[in-house]
């Protein structure tokens, strides 16, 4: 349950974000998660409505882009989605791939009130 | 109107883990991050490994627990400095805790900083330290099945430590298809398999970490 950790993360990425604006209501927040991460989706929105609460994000819709784990073969050079976390080649069965995607845990983007300037 | 953030979740933690890794680097002391589940061993190992290692490597340990200083007293015992991180149910260290206990150390005096995890197989992962390594410790009696169900710490550590090989009859533990799968999630993996117990299999692992210890401190002698 390290997900209030990350959030806490998160609302400290939003204060930062729009503390000098105008609109102070946020009215979407997009995170993207990587399938090799240990966040659990279901946990992150929990996190999200408690860190919300009484503040100008509650009510704010929580989008979470799942980017799922793809690979590469160090030695055939094979790519692709790497199911249940095998690290074993599909192409030539070796061991050695490097991680292209999956690792991802960033908030992309904020929806805020307002049309600015 | 939409804001392009791109930030990290975990670049506050980042950032730290840098500040904290540039003052190890300082000095050369060689830091390792001991991951595991409640139970596993972790701390029985590393008293096992302090009484290997004292005379040789100078080491301070540095107890990560979630209300109590229970490892801490354990470790005090065999004489080394230690500092005990109470996160105070946070399910896992971080590396602003571990910032603020690096005052209490020489670190001019010290070979190795042992950080002793919150016991847990998922949440420590995710948070860097500033350590050289993570080091997961498994208990055979946890079962076979845990590296597949938890594979980013085996993913991400350079060594697995099998404890309680001492019980492994009495277990239905396939060795071979954990040590299959803990390669197959991370080839370049070390795995040892030892009883702190017995303190079989530990002098390998004190050996494998001497010289990584050594690596380091070579790098010191040759500034």
């Amino acid at each position: 349950m390290h997900e209030m950790a990350l959030m806490a993360g998160v609302f400290d990425i939003i204060r930062e974000n729009t503390e000098d604006l105008p609109e102070k209501n946020v009215t979407r927040v997009t995170l993207v998660v990587g399938e090799m991460t240990n966040a659990v989706p279901e946990a992150l929105e929990a996190a999200f409505e408690v860190y919300a609460k009484g503040t100008p994000v509650e009510g704010a819709e929580l989008v979470i882009k799942n980017v799922p784990l793809m690979a590469k073969c160090r030695g055939c050079g094979w790519e692709g989605k790497t199911e249940k976390h095998v690290f074993m080649c599909p192409g030539c069965s070796s061991l050695g791939m490097e991680v292209v995607s999956g690792r991802e845990l960033y908030v992309e983007s904020l929806e805020v009130d307002g049309d600015g300037d | 109107m939409e804001i392009k953030v791109n930030t990290g979740i975990l670049s506050a933690n980042e950032q730290k883990a840098v500040e904290n890794r540039s003052l190890f680097e300082k000095d050369r002391v060689f830091t390792i991050n001991i991951m595991g589940s409640p139970g596993s061993g972790k701390t029985t190992v590393l008293e096992k490994t302090i009484d290997i290692l004292t005379g040789t490597v100078r080491l301070a340990v540095i107890e990560g627990d979630i209300y109590t200083s229970k490892d801490a007293r354990r470790i005090e015992k065999h004489g080394v400095p230690v500092e005990q991180i109470n996160t105070g149910g946070a399910c896992h260290l971080d590396a602003k805790m571990v910032s603020g206990v690096l005052n209490k150390f020489d670190l001019t005096g010290l070979d190795l900083m042992i950080i002793e995890n919150v016991g847990n197989l998922v949440c420590p992962v995710e948070f860097d330290l500033g350590e050289d390594l993570k080091i997961a410790v498994l208990s055979i009696t946890e079962g076979d099945d845990k590296p597949m169900k938890y594979p980013l710490l085996f993913r991400e550590s350079g060594a697995v430590i099998l404890n309680k090989m001492d019980i492994l009859e009495f277990t239905d533990v396939d060795l071979q298809a954990l040590r299959q799968d803990i390669y197959i999630i991370n080839p370049d993996i070390k795995i040892f398999e030892v009883s702190a117990r017995t303190g079989q299999g530990i002098d390998q692992w004190a050996d494998w970490l001497t010289d990584r210890v050594n690596n380091k401190l070579k790098e010191k002698t040759a500034k």
